[in-house]
């Protein structure tokens, strides 16, 4: 029969059918903990992996989340998402009106309920009349912005407390401590010993002053994931963005699913303003510093899918958190940088993509140089170095990437066949 | 669903067609339809590209609606507003441009709009359970778990036969099953319509391809120009007369006059080799010669090379080893532009997406690839006026039918678009013709024509490369005959003696010359 045909199908599929296993991620995650580890112990930036920087790295990642989260439900239903910047500026509004008037959850209710908002808007220009969805997104990013604002000179100008750019304080969510681990990790991050100490003030980050928030956004991240891969609803969703012409011919109603996904999309991104809102315990003009495209970049770098946009918004995160720390954490983390992108180098020069490879490798070596001949980083570069090091991550980590099929493409009923 | 039982007495007929007329602006596209389908029949609807069958096929799936008509399925009269009515009623429908999510898996592919469930979950374990047992029943061997961007062609297609199955369809429809088959599947295909018959389902068939129809059918039907012209049973007639009442009158033959090949090498490639980005090498180590007035086809199962060898012989692709000549002199590191200024002509595999840009008015199609060449562009700048008169002139020598030349290119048919393309291929005096695919797709007429032209490029001594999955047309039109496997020229035959059968068997693998 066709058996040269068959043979070479067998041959792709087995390099596509690849996926590593739990034990291997644990493995990467060891290593990636003891490189930490040893650049902590070389340059003696305690920050690198104490408990704060954990803290503090979760808090920055939720909001990154949460825009990739929009980002993948509306991906993939099809409809490209530029505006989830826009919604969280709507989300970090509604957060500060109702959350100094009725408490952070009240915010983070009022958060969402404007990113549905605009949601619907974007759902009505591009589902409906079949706007490009690229202008329809820049169009609410260019609206959301001066909604906002003038919304905050109308609400918060006269508000005790707040003013023309800011809301009033709001109270913080919640936090949750493992009481004994907590004390014991402690005792063991200040030992300063190589590795375990290092384990111990990660796992200490994890268990101490977690805001509820972040355990809601872990929820969400984890019930995405079940209801898009695991249910009928997700799997007509995800047709949608991969053949809706196929769907349609199968009964689905694929402009109720592209709707449903881009107000989901819309309260994700709303939510993720409305974090970033109440973790930092107001709402101020400019907020989001384009936090929604950082989302739309860790969503591509996860490869559509939610543990992958969870592990871009967790570097972006970490990196996010050391520049708090200042100067001298992002001083480590030239080194550490400088090994990564070697690291990237011998993967990608494996994967023979050579000239991406050697790319990685000059601007790691450059990184290490850098690090070798200063003592610390110009602060005006510090701020910067969060999108930076993702973007340097983010673009030569690239993969085989699998971009939902019919993505951006407008659709109208009966057009196919 | 349906209440027939293929046994016992003398059953309604599972689909009854009568009087089906439906009309678009400007055109009817079917007229009176009358069809009866006997159940647990193949039932072959016949007729050229434009004769209406896929539309009259959309109504009885229920994707639109006829003007006029009644349909009834297994003598109860129905009315379709929507596929959804359509496989409520036991009718399936396998797409020629099958309906597939690439990137979901069989099990997906197939589930979705009626998934089995437990609680709010997908049942994942019943819906494989369910897949395999209807893969099983029928002998269709589909893997519930694959990726149907890993599948062929042919497993692509029972996937969509089993999506329809599934749906519990007694009565299916396949739209051109075997238009994208190697002779090979064909037969395997075929086998598997036998079994469904065997159950007692239904089939209905659209081709034109009439020794396939002849081979598997139980009645046929023919239609042209919008009407049913005949009903026929497959013992009575040849595929001649089949021919002949879809036409209308006798049909074109691809077939060559007097060899006019010279000794003139004017196409020569040499160990030409394309390594694809993950480092597989898609083209491996090719040579040949094409002289003057010469016609090579290249046969082939579609993705083992053919697209790679056109793209590198026309520079879009830069080969990782070997070179290619043009009447002697290197062109292998000319660009694209330069390569055409030398006088390779192109007809793309892909008309949509390489020849014609749908949205742009014919004269504007016919400058592109001649930007820079008389009479389209006068120094820097185009000549519209002269690229309108030659287009004007390409319309008439190639019969392209169209209201004018301003129109877009997507306002005409698929064998006038064709017809353009070799017209403005031919242009600007060329020296070599690269035709990948011409006829595809394209009505008898167009085809006929399309023909006429590369015989006419032939008899002025062009080099021709032809490459073609119609092996009736690689034969009839070729001079030379090479096959191309994983990459590899592997048999050369001479067309003269060589039977479909004996390529299809290279094409595979399979087998080497008899």
């Amino acid at each position: 029969m066709s058996g040269g045909v068959t043979l070479e199908q067998k041959a792709v599929s087995a390099k596509r059918g690849k996926r590593l296993s739990p034990m291997v991620y644990l493995l990467i995650a060891v290593g990636a903990l003891a490189v930490l580890s040893l650049v902590r112990v070389l340059s003696g930036a305690t920050d690198l992996t104490s408990s704060g920087t954990v803290q503090a790295a979760l808090i920055a990642a939720v909001p990154i989340a949460m825009a990739a989260l929009a980002g993948l439900w509306a991906e993939r239903a099809g409809v490209i998402n530029i505006g989830l910047e826009g919604m969280m500026v709507l989300g970090t509004f509604g957060a500060g009106y109702a959350g100094y008037q009725w408490g952070p959850w009240a915010g983070v209710a009022f958060g969402l309920v404007l990113g549905v908002v605009g949601g619907l808007l974007h759902a009505v220009a591009t589902v409906t009349f079949g706007v490009d969805h690229i202008i329809s997104g820049v169009a609410i990013n260019l609206l959301a912005p001066g909604a906002a604002l003038f919304l905050s000179k109308l609400y918060f100008a006269d508000a005790p407390g707040g003013g023309q750019k800011q809301s009033p304080r709001i109270a913080d969510a919640e936090k949750i401590t493992i009481p004994g681990a907590s004390d014991l990790l402690g005792t063991v991050e200040a030992k300063r010993w190589f590795f375990v100490s290092d384990l111990a003030g990660v796992l200490r980050g994890l268990t101490t002053e977690v805001s509820l928030l972040t355990v809601l956004a872990v929820a969400l991240l984890v019930l995405t994931a079940w209801v898009l891969w695991r249910t009928p609803f997700g799997l007509r969703l995800r047709s949608c963005g991969e053949a809706p012409t196929a769907a349609e011919s199968l009964g689905v109603n694929v402009y109720r699913y592209k709707y449903l996904a881009v107000v989901a999309s819309g309260a994700f991104a709303g939510l993720g303003g409305a974090f970033l809102a109440v973790s930092s315990g107001q709402f101020r003009d400019g907020q989001t510093g384009g936090r929604g495209f950082i989302g739309l970049a860790a969503m591509i770098f996860g490869n559509w899918r939610p543990g992958g946009l969870a592990t871009g918004a967790t570097l972006f995160g970490y990196t996010d958190a050391m520049a708090l720390r200042g100067s001298g954490a992002v001083h480590a983390l030239l080194l550490l940088l400088g090994i990564a992108l070697l690291v990237v180098a011998v993967i990608q020069y494996r994967a023979g993509h050579h000239v991406l490879s050697g790319v990685a490798a000059a601007i790691g070596v450059l990184f290490a140089w850098w690090y070798f001949t200063s003592d610390e980083v110009p602060p005006e570069l510090v701020g910067a170095a969060p999108y930076v090091v993702t973007l340097l991550v983010l673009g030569l980590a690239s993969q085989r990437l699998r971009v939902p099929r019919a993505i951006g493409v407008p659709y109208q009923r009966g057009q196919g066949v | 669903m349906s209440t027939e039982s293929a046994a016992g007495g003398d059953p309604a007929p599972a689909v009854e067609l009568s009087g089906i007329t439906k009309r678009f602006p400007g055109v009817v596209a079917n007229s009176d339809v009358d069809i009866t389908v006997r159940a647990g029949t193949v039932h072959a609807l016949v007729g050229e590209n434009g004769a209406g069958k896929s539309t009259l096929m959309k109504i009885l799936y229920g994707m639109q609606r006829p003007d006029d008509g009644t349909i009834a399925v297994a003598g109860e009269p129905v009315s379709f507003a929507s596929p959804a009515d359509a496989i409520r009623a036991g009718i399936g429908m396998v797409h020629q441009h099958f309906m597939l999510a690439d990137n979901l898996t069989v099990l997906e592919n197939v589930v979705l709009g009626s998934e089995p469930r437990a609680g709010v979950r997908l049942d994942f374990a019943a819906a494989r359970a369910r897949v395999r047992e209807i893969s099983d029943a029928y002998g269709l061997g589909v893997e519930p778990d694959r990726l149907v961007d890993d599948l062929g062609v042919g497993e692509r297609q029972r996937v969509e036969i089993l999506k329809v199955l599934y749906r519990g369809a007694r009565t299916l429809i396949l739209d051109e099953p075997t238009a994208v088959l190697v002779p090979q599947e064909v037969d395997e295909l075929f086998g598997n319509l036998r079994d469904l018959k065997a159950e007692g389902l239904t089939i209905l068939f659209i081709s034109h391809k009439l020794d396939e129809v002849l081979a598997v059918a139980d009645d046929i039907t023919v239609m042209r120009r919008g009407t049913t012209v005949a009903s026929v049973s497959p013992r009575e007639v040849t595929a001649r007369k089949l021919a002949e009442l879809m036409v209308g009158s006798a049909l074109p033959v691809p077939e060559l006059r007097e060899s006019t090949v010279t000794d003139r090498p004017v196409l020569a490639a040499s160990g030409l080799t394309v390594t694809s980005a993950d480092g597989r090498k898609v083209l491996d180590d090719v040579s040949f010669t094409i002289h003057a007035g010469e016609v090579l086809g290249i046969a082939g199962v579609e993705g083992n090379g053919q697209a790679e060898l056109v793209e590198a012989l026309m520079g879009i692709r830069v080969p990782s080893a070997g070179s290619v000549h043009l009447a002697g002199a290197d062109i292998t590191r000319l660009s694209t532009k330069r390569r055409r200024e030398a006088g390779m002509g192109y007809i793309p595999e892909d008309r949509h997406r390489q020849g014609v840009l749908l949205e742009a008015s014919l004269w504007e199609n016919r400058v592109l690839g001649h930007q820079t060449r008389k009479p389209n562009a006068r120094g820097p700048l185009l000549d519209r006026r002269g690229a309108k008169a030659d287009t004007q002139r390409i319309v008439e020598q190639y019969d392209v039918r169209t209201p004018g030349i301003d129109v877009h290119a997507a306002a005409l048919s698929g064998g006038n678009q064709q017809k353009l393309i070799v017209g403005r291929e031919m242009s600007g005096n060329p020296v070599v013709l690269i035709a990948a695919h011409p006829t595809r797709g394209v009505d008898v007429g167009a085809q006929a024509a399309i023909w006429e032209h590369i015989r006419r490029a032939r008899a002025e001594r062009l080099a021709v490369l032809l490459i073609s999955a119609d092996l009736d047309e690689l034969i009839g039109m070729s001079d030379t005959l090479a096959v191309i496997l994983r990459g590899r020229l592997v048999a050369d035959h001479d067309p003269s003696t060589v039977t479909p059968e004996q390529l299809g068997s290279a094409m595979t693998g399979a087998g080497r010359e008899s």
